[in-house]
């Protein structure tokens, strides 16, 4: 447990967290976290926290296998060899396509646009992905259990 | 802030209305959870990785409501809904609404 007293900006933090600062303040408030992130981090985090505190409830007993699940190691390696199998048979097939297409007597046409095609859908799905990674830590709910 | 499904608010006075507070969002599973899912389904039992989404759309809906009950001046959320539905498939939409309004200072 840290003896540090908190900061300002983590009593200020701390109160808009629980709705307590009024109106003017709350708005000044919003206007430093959209050019502050460490200071939305820190809102985050509180809001983390205290959605873990009103989840604290008991365990079932069925959490216990999960979680001896989670730590076996054959559990563990037969999902990871699935996914590899299943990731690396899959690239294997795209690659296996792209090949086939290239040395088909296929117009150029095709032999553009699909790679072209599959090159924008890789593309789409980084951003979606960036996005996601961008605002995670701004997400406090990825901790809700049930 | 009180939120409850009752019409009232159990030992103490409503003194003004304020009127209708909602919150929703709409949450999707990535595509490794909803593989992981489909294959739960398979062989039954609870699929966590649903019952977790539900979840955060829940707590995420009822923080927007609480939100604007308190932007908009109210002590208490009474006659407190839930709804849910599904618009996408492995995404849960979560609504609740419920009335915002100001309560009567406690009496001594």
């Amino acid at each position: 447990m840290s003896e540090r007293e908190p900061t300002q900006d983590e009593l200020l933090a701390m109160a808009y967290a629980d709705g307590e600062l009024a109106p003017d303040e709350r708005a000044r408030f919003e206007e430093r976290l959209r050019s502050e992130p460490a200071l939305a981090r820190e809102v985050a985090e509180l809001r983390r926290l205290e959605l873990l505190a009103r989840h604290a409830a008991p365990a079932e007993p069925m959490d216990h296998e999960w979680e001896r699940l989670a730590r076996s190691t054959g559990q563990r390696g037969l999902w990871r060899a699935g996914w590899l199998s299943f990731g690396a048979g899959l690239l294997g097939l795209g690659a296996w396509g792209l090949t086939c297409l290239e040395s088909s007597q296929a117009s150029w046409v095709p032999k553009l646009l699909v790679p072209l095609a599959i090159l924008g859908a890789l593309l789409l799905v980084g951003a979606a992905v960036r996005a996601r990674a961008r605002t995670l830590r701004y997400d406090p709910y990825r901790d809700v259990k049930r | 802030m009180i939120l409850t499904t009752t019409e009232s608010v159990p030992g103490r006075t409503i003194r003004e209305t304020i009127g209708l507070v909602r919150g929703s969002t709409v949450r999707a599973a990535h595509a490794g959870t909803d593989a992981q899912a489909w294959l739960k389904n398979l062989v039954g039992g609870e699929i966590e990785e649903y019952t977790k989404l539900l979840a955060e759309a829940r707590e995420q809906a009822l923080d927007r409501l609480e939100a604007e009950a308190r932007a908009r001046g109210a002590d208490a959320v009474v006659g407190l809904h839930f709804s849910s539905c599904e618009i996408a498939t492995g995404a849960a939409e979560f609504l609740v609404y419920g009335t915002a309004v100001k309560l009567a200072p406690r009496s001594s």
